[in-house]
């Protein structure tokens, strides 16, 4: 199913762009631009899972902290805990599957010693209160601490901005941009650009 | 492309057999075919067809199965070097060789990165399509300095057959008049954004020495009529560049030379034949054809022809020449001088500096624009330094950061995320490009034992930085600092990459290792290309390169392949191969 209609997507957007750029052409030259891409034939590849169900919901849970709801989107609905869930067990090495799985088994715990409850019942300024220590290296917690929550916060700012929500409610996606302009004001658009330079 | 122009089993003789199928070879095959020869490409990838194997073009970052990444088993196991390449990506993995299945050796303490495409259109697939002349002043650098042969041509000789291929190919940028970097036969030039202008305008205030063009670059700004006709449209900024173009938008084999040359009807290939070695006639002194193994059914076969263009890419050349070994020439064909496998060469990439600019808050583009600045020579050309031989251009952009610059700094919730939302502050920097010096201990042989499971000896590559290279790089690292620092950028930081993993061969622009030369006793090419021992054997790709300035090579392979062409098929006539 998903094949399928990205295929139909991918001549659609093909056929678009040839519209978009003023192009005067015959239907059958616009279908012989579109009319014959291949499938992908790898994109049901995602099929192990990293972490238990503890860890992705202080993960669930971190990344809404990280990218909370808004006008768009925050990181849950996005599905970054799921993405990285997936992600970690097959991108990851060993070092950083340990890396990611052992700092998430920290927060629950620093939650449960300093809060006396779990990192999810904890209320988003707890949350936020919790994690500013970590990420500040305050004491008890180390400059390791620090930078192995900046590894997660990197997984979940690539899930995030990579996912449909981020990059096309949270930022401006522009698959076919027409041509590079150099004089462009950023208020014409009001968001970064969810595809970088 | 219609399947009858594949062939698996040979025919009659052909007029020429083209080895390869990237951007020489398909150069090869168009002018060939468009003298009226029968020409054969014996590629040793699978077939890649204009748009529809283009399999990863168009997919959104959030259909992939890890939005763009890879498997780490499968990066480990089957592309532990190509993963180094920068357009190395799910939806381009399927362009690059599998390191698993086509190893070669490297010493230990010198690791040289080969990035390899494997299929029809070779890298021009996949290639950064920046194209730049190069200068009367690189084809004397040797003969000045006495580092590697005297080329045997000058700027002179190419110069028209630069034109002869811009022109088909397309190649967008500015008219500047500067005899160090000249300008090509230009489609109109792409913007620069309002920073990129800022820097220009401080940095050519400061130094008369110094200036700064926007790049140029082979996709078609603004397409000319036959182009369209063609089937080529107009480049919509897209940045899917190395996973197909289907706009045809910039200049690869399936874009540019093989639509010509299948117009001729006299064009066939065949793919998943990879060369075992060039057939040689003592008799005659001829190449008669090539031995191929078949990638499916292990059976070997052979080709004919009146003459042969090996187009294998520099490495992929040399080891098909060492591999053609006969009683007359036992080190590999063509190798009566020796030369055959040493000089390699690679450009000096990975050094640079980049800072903070401040304020343009306002501003921003639209747009991921197909090439960046470029700052030509001013190093031993105008600045004049004892410290090293040689020189450098640097290339340079300015862009505001993205999610992916500012997405790990502190700080949690609205903040954060509104704070990404709005865009990051402007960034300018240079990376350089610097010229390698040509050394005869850079080299290649075949490995005395290892095999591939083809059973083609593996290729043993030698290859390592010189103290000029070395200075070089850093060089370019503290000159690009200096320079930000003194237009005003914040927080300048300099990089020499050299000392971090940026082996030579990861610059993906390796030549030499057939070099051309005026003699026949110290260089396996002549100055048409042809090599000295055997007429109607020619190497065109940037194994015949004898210096390696500091532009970009495609164009320059371009522009020798088809002057070697036109003279090929004028001895053909004239009865001398």
């Amino acid at each position: 199913m998903l094949e399928n209609s990205l295929t139909l997507d991918r001549r659609e957007a093909i056929k678009y762009m040839a519209l978009a750029c003023g192009l005067v052409l015959s239907a059958s030259s616009l279908n012989l631009l579109a009319a014959s891409l291949l499938k992908p034939t790898d994109l049901n590849r995602r099929k192990l899972k990293l972490l238990s169900a503890d860890q992705l919901l202080v993960l669930r849970e971190l990344g809404e902290v990280i990218i909370p709801t808004t006008d768009s989107p925050g990181a849950i609905t996005a599905g970054v805990h799921d993405f990285i869930n997936g992600y970690a067990a097959h991108c990851l090495s060993k070092e950083e599957q340990h890396q990611l799985v052992s700092t998430l088994d920290k927060i629950a715990n620093a939650a449960k010693t300093h809060q006396k409850i779990a990192f999810d019942k904890l209320s988003v300024d707890q949350k936020v209160e919790l994690l500013t220590q970590i990420e500040q290296a305050k004491s008890p917690f180390t400059e390791q601490d620090r930078k192995d929550l900046k590894q997660v916060k990197a997984l979940v700012v690539f899930a995030y901005y990579t996912s449909e929500a981020g990059a096309t409610k949270e930022l401006a996606y522009l698959a076919i941009p027409g041509g590079y302009k150099g004089n462009f004001k950023f208020n014409a658009v009001g968001k970064a650009w969810a595809l970088s330079q | 492309m219609s399947n009858n122009i594949y062939i698996a089993k040979a025919q009659p003789v052909f007029d020429a057999i083209v080895v390869g199928s990237g951007i020489s070879g398909g150069w090869a095959a168009k002018e060939l075919c468009e003298k009226g020869l029968k020409t054969l490409i014996v590629e040793r990838g699978r077939p890649v067809e204009h748009r529809k194997d283009y399999v990863g073009e168009g997919v959104k970052p959030w259909d992939m199965p890890f939005h763009g990444k890879i498997e780490k088993k499968l990066i480990d196991e089957e592309y532990a070097v190509q993963q180094k390449c920068y357009a190395f990506i799910d939806a381009t993995k399927h362009f690059f060789m599998n390191d698993k299945d086509y190893p070669y050796v490297t010493p230990k303490n010198k690791p040289f990165d080969w990035i390899r495409g494997n299929q029809f259109g070779g890298k021009s697939l996949l290639w950064h399509r920046q194209s730049y002349r190069w200068s009367a002043h690189d084809f004397l650098s040797n003969a000045q300095d006495g580092h590697g042969v005297d080329w045997p041509i000058r700027y002179q000789d190419l110069e028209k057959w630069y034109e002869h291929v811009e022109v088909h190919a397309g190649i967008s940028g500015s008219y500047e008049q500067n005899e160090i970097l000249p300008d090509s036969k230009f489609l109109p030039p792409f913007e620069m954004n309002i920073v990129e202008k800022e820097m220009k305008a401080r940095i050519e205030k400061k130094w008369s020495t110094r200036k700064l063009y926007i790049g140029r670059t082979a996709h078609l700004s603004v397409p000319a009529q036959h182009h369209i006709d063609q089937g080529r449209y107009q480049c919509q900024a897209r940045n899917e560049c190395q996973k197909g173009c289907s706009f045809g938008a910039y200049f690869s084999t399936q874009s540019s030379t093989l639509p010509a040359a299948l117009k001729t009807n006299n064009l066939t290939i065949a793919t998943n034949s990879i060369v075992h070695s060039v057939i040689y006639d003592p008799k005659t002194n001829r190449a008669t054809g090539v031995r191929v193994i078949d990638t499916e059914t292990l059976e070997t076969r052979e080709y004919f022809a009146k003459m042969i263009f090996l187009c294998a890419s520099t490495l992929g050349t040399t080891q098909i020449m060492l591999n053609s070994v006969s009683e007359h020439f036992p080190t590999g064909i063509a190798n009566s001088p020796g030369a055959l496998g040493h000089y390699l060469m690679d450009h000096l990439y990975g050094s640079g500096a980049s800072g903070i600019v401040e304020g343009f808050e306002e501003e921003y583009y639209s747009g991921r624009r197909p090439t960046a600045l470029v700052m030509p020579r001013f190093r031993n050309h105008n600045e004049k330094t004892t410290k090293f031989l040689r020189g450098y251009f640097l290339t340079a952009q300015a862009t505001r950061e993205g999610w992916e610059n500012v997405g790990t700094r502190d700080g949690f919730g609205t903040d954060f995320k509104a704070a990404i939302r709005s865009a990051g502050g402007w960034r300018f920097g240079f990376g350089g490009s610097g010229e390698m010096l040509p050394r005869y201990e850079n080299q290649v042989s075949l490995h005395p034992t290892l095999k591939d499971k083809w059973g083609l000896p593996q290729l043993y590559i030698e290859c390592d930085y010189s103290d000029n290279d070395m200075k070089m790089l850093h060089d370019i690292a503290d000159t690009a600092a200096e320079m930000l620092e003194d237009i005003g950028l914040k927080d300048v930081t300099k990089y020499v990459r050299a000392l971090s993993g940026w082996n030579p061969g990861l610059s993906i622009h390796e030549m030499g290792t057939a070099r051309m030369g005026k003699d026949a006793k110290t260089s396996v090419l002549n100055g048409w290309n042809q090599t000295h021992d055997v007429p109607n054997l020619f190497v065109t790709d940037g194994a015949c390169m004898s210096s390696c300035a500091s532009q970009n090579p495609s164009l320059t392979y371009m522009a020798l392949t088809a002057r070697a062409a036109s003279y090929a098929v004028e001895q053909l006539k004239l009865g001398k191969i």
